[in-house]
């Protein structure tokens, strides 16, 4: 018997020397590329949770660069396949055209490029967005401001933020006709400075409720000192001011890479077949989230100041913005979803009809929106 | 009318403070003849040192007060590659910038997140102590004995050393003094002006402050001026975007002060252009 004991140990040792660089060859290479700091607490923080996460749940390895300028991006892609990466993942617009010009160098190699539009063979898009969220804020900043005066710190005048801003207004006004968002620019996706000047500036102005772009949470920390109600913006931020959070908008990344990832794993995605996909991921997917920390969509201290105000709607009749914020949230984390908020008709601030009666704004239309929803005050640079 | 004066007064000094605490540790290195192009990488640690230890034990000041300490350190590091080891100053001084941004970034990983429950107004008596300490300094500066060695180091260190003056030793102390305040000007960030820590709040400040006592033509009392001025308009700049493009309002602060600065240095009896030796590593002999 000592012989059997032998050779099978001598196998055991064979079939873990042959299949340990086995499993090392299956186990596939991710490269992320990121725009900021890991540590921004914003936009780049939330991607790098998510690919932590991604590579827990599945047999991946990961890699990544931080703070790569937009313009330099394609030197820092090279590093990264030459370090072996099979899929290169960028996480900012600013990276579109060089992570384009690199899938059409390296065609063998899966891109993903996060809230672009340009797609190839072996690229996809992909974004996790966040207007129906600041829908739900802006319901509940509505029934919150006692001077009718929203402010709203915005980044840069783009696509993005202004649907973002439009979601938010159409929010405000749905619960409080009269009331205004007020906004300011600052030009920058991270510069706590300027959040803090842009915001002292609107807490001049009148304002009494907050929403804001900006990957610092030193809008919230500013109003919460003046003891006014915030929105907290891309990370949890609650806990910098646990009385002055109302609730927020909170992103999945980890959704949409785990599920692309998988995906690839399963070889159901290649290098030949993503010219199509692309993922426009919100409520429904669990991409996004509304609240200003993981599972609390609304800030307890809040409560019963939403459940006081009551609002009168076509659909539901009179009822607490407190109940409204929630059946808007549950219809709109249905698939399909039973509402949207760019549902026309919605004439834009200058009385120009945007969204015909019956239509619904396309992802497209959505991605390319330039107009002002009504409500909003201040400036509006490339106003249609 | 009235709202509107007092507001942008007083957001003048709250961005003025920490502006005027680094422009003016700068004066001081730059007067001696050591360019410091560290004063960012300085105020950073000084923000996450402060920021740590306010947090830790509750008291702001004594987070300022390690942030000078660590803004020294870091000043010190500066000190021995360009005084001692006569490498190029703006080198060494990029260097540190970039040394500060990491090791902060590095170090600070676990205190991103955590509130400041006792934090520092941003108006206070430090706002009053910090003019007070502008006009201190502007007085050792001009009419002290001190003050003319260590402009004298900066002017012509030759002179000052056949004099029997340690040309080093006043360069060590004027640039170790001056990552002192640019480390309290970034912890009166990370404790009084916006009470978190933040990877990279600084956020080019240190780079305005160096700006300011360059076009402060290296006078404390002028520093004063361009810091509050800045920070006036930087408020201004926002509080205007009702009326006026945002666009070319993002340039106003800037500009307004270098322009304000400018004109008012072709004035006064003084001369006013950079010091002599700015730049240049001493060596005994040499010229």
């Amino acid at each position: 018997m000592r012989w059997m004991k032998t050779w099978l140990v001598v196998a055991l040792i064979l079939a873990f020397a042959t299949a340990g660089p086995g499993l090392a060859q299956t186990k596939l290479k991710v490269g992320f590329i990121y725009v900021g700091p890991i540590g921004d607490y914003g936009w780049t923080h939330a991607h790098n949770q998510a690919r932590l996460i991604a590579e827990k749940t599945l047999p991946i390895e990961t890699l990544y660069v931080e703070s790569v300028p937009e313009a330099q991006v394609e030197p820092f892609i090279d590093k990264l396949i030459q370090q072996g990466s099979k899929v290169v993942l960028t996480t900012s617009f600013g990276f579109m055209d060089g992570t384009l010009a690199m899938a059409k160098r390296y065609p063998n190699i899966l891109f993903g490029h996060a809230s672009g539009f340009k797609r190839n063979p072996n690229m996809f898009t992909y974004m996790a967005d966040f207007y129906q969220i600041y829908y739900l804020n802006g319901l509940m900043a509505g029934a919150l401001t006692k001077t009718g005066k929203v402010a709203y710190v915005g980044a840069f005048p783009i696509p993005e933020v202004k649907r973002h801003l439009g979601a938010f207004a159409l929010g405000v006004r749905a619960v409080n006709p009269k009331a205004t968002v007020n906004v300011r620019w600052l030009f920058a996706w991270f510069d706590p400075a300027k959040a803090k000047e842009a915001t002292e500036a609107l807490i001049a102005e009148g304002a009494d409720v907050f929403a804001f772009t900006e990957d610092s949470p030193t809008v919230v920390q500013v109003a919460a000192k003046k003891g006014l109600p915030s929105f907290s913006h891309y990370s949890p931020m609650q806990r910098y001011a646990p009385q002055g959070v109302v609730s927020g908008q909170l992103v999945h990344w980890e959704r949409i890479y785990v599920d692309f990832l998988s995906k690839v794993l399963a070889g159901k995605y290649n290098a030949t077949n993503l010219q199509n996909v692309d993922y426009w991921w919100l409520l429904a997917e669990k991409a996004a989230e509304v609240g200003g920390e993981f599972g609390v969509p609304i800030n307890p201290v809040w409560v019963s100041k939403l459940q006081a105000a009551k609002v009168n709607t076509k659909e539901f009749g009179t009822l607490s913005v407190y109940d409204l914020v929630m059946r808007r949230l549950a219809q709109m984390s249905k698939t399909p979803v039973a509402f949207d908020p760019f549902t026309g008709p919605i004439r834009d601030r200058k009385g120009v009809l945007r969204v015909p009666a019956g239509h619904t704004m396309t992802v497209l239309e959505l991605t390319t929106m330039e107009w002002a929803a009504p409500g909003i005050v201040g400036p509006w640079p490339k106003e249609p | 009318m009235e709202e509107w004066v007092v507001n942008t007064f007083i957001r003048g000094l709250a961005l003025g403070t920490p502006l005027l605490w680094a422009a003016l540790g700068e004066i001081y290195a730059e007067r001696s003849g050591v360019v410091n192009l560290g004063v960012e990488g300085m105020m950073i640690l000084g923000a996450f040192s402060a920021f740590a230890l306010a947090q830790t034990t509750a008291n702001p000041l004594l987070g300022l007060l390690i942030a000078a300490g660590a803004g020294a350190a870091a000043a010190l590091l500066h000190a021995f590659v360009t005084i001692t080891l006569r490498a190029n100053q703006y080198v060494s001084g990029l260097a540190l910038t970039m040394l500060g941004l990491g090791l902060s970034a590095l170090l600070g990983r676990r205190w991103e997140g955590l509130p400041l429950l006792d934090t520092l107004p941003e108006v206070s008596a430090f706002t009053y102590l910090s003019l007070l300490l502008a006009v201190l300094l502007w007085f050792v500066l001009y009419h002290t004995r001190w003050g003319i060695v260590i402009r004298s180091a900066g002017e012509a260190p030759a002179a000052v050393d056949t004099l029997g003056v340690n040309v080093a030793l006043v360069r060590y102390l004027a640039v170790i003094f001056g990552g002192a305040l640019a480390g309290v000007g970034g912890g009166f960030l990370s404790v009084a002006y916006r009470p978190s820590w933040t990877e990279g709040m600084t956020n080019g400040l240190g780079w305005i402050a160096i700006a300011i006592a360059i076009f402060a033509s290296w006078d404390p009392l002028r520093a004063v001026a361009g810091a509050f001025l800045f920070g006036a308009l930087f408020h201004l700049s926002f509080r205007l975007q009702t009326w006026v493009a945002p666009e070319p309002l993002q340039m106003m602060p800037f500009a307004f002060t270098i322009v304000v600065l400018a004109l008012t240095a072709r004035r006064g009896g003084r001369a006013q252009g950079a010091p002599a030796a700015l730049g240049l590593p001493y060596v005994r002999g040499e010229r």
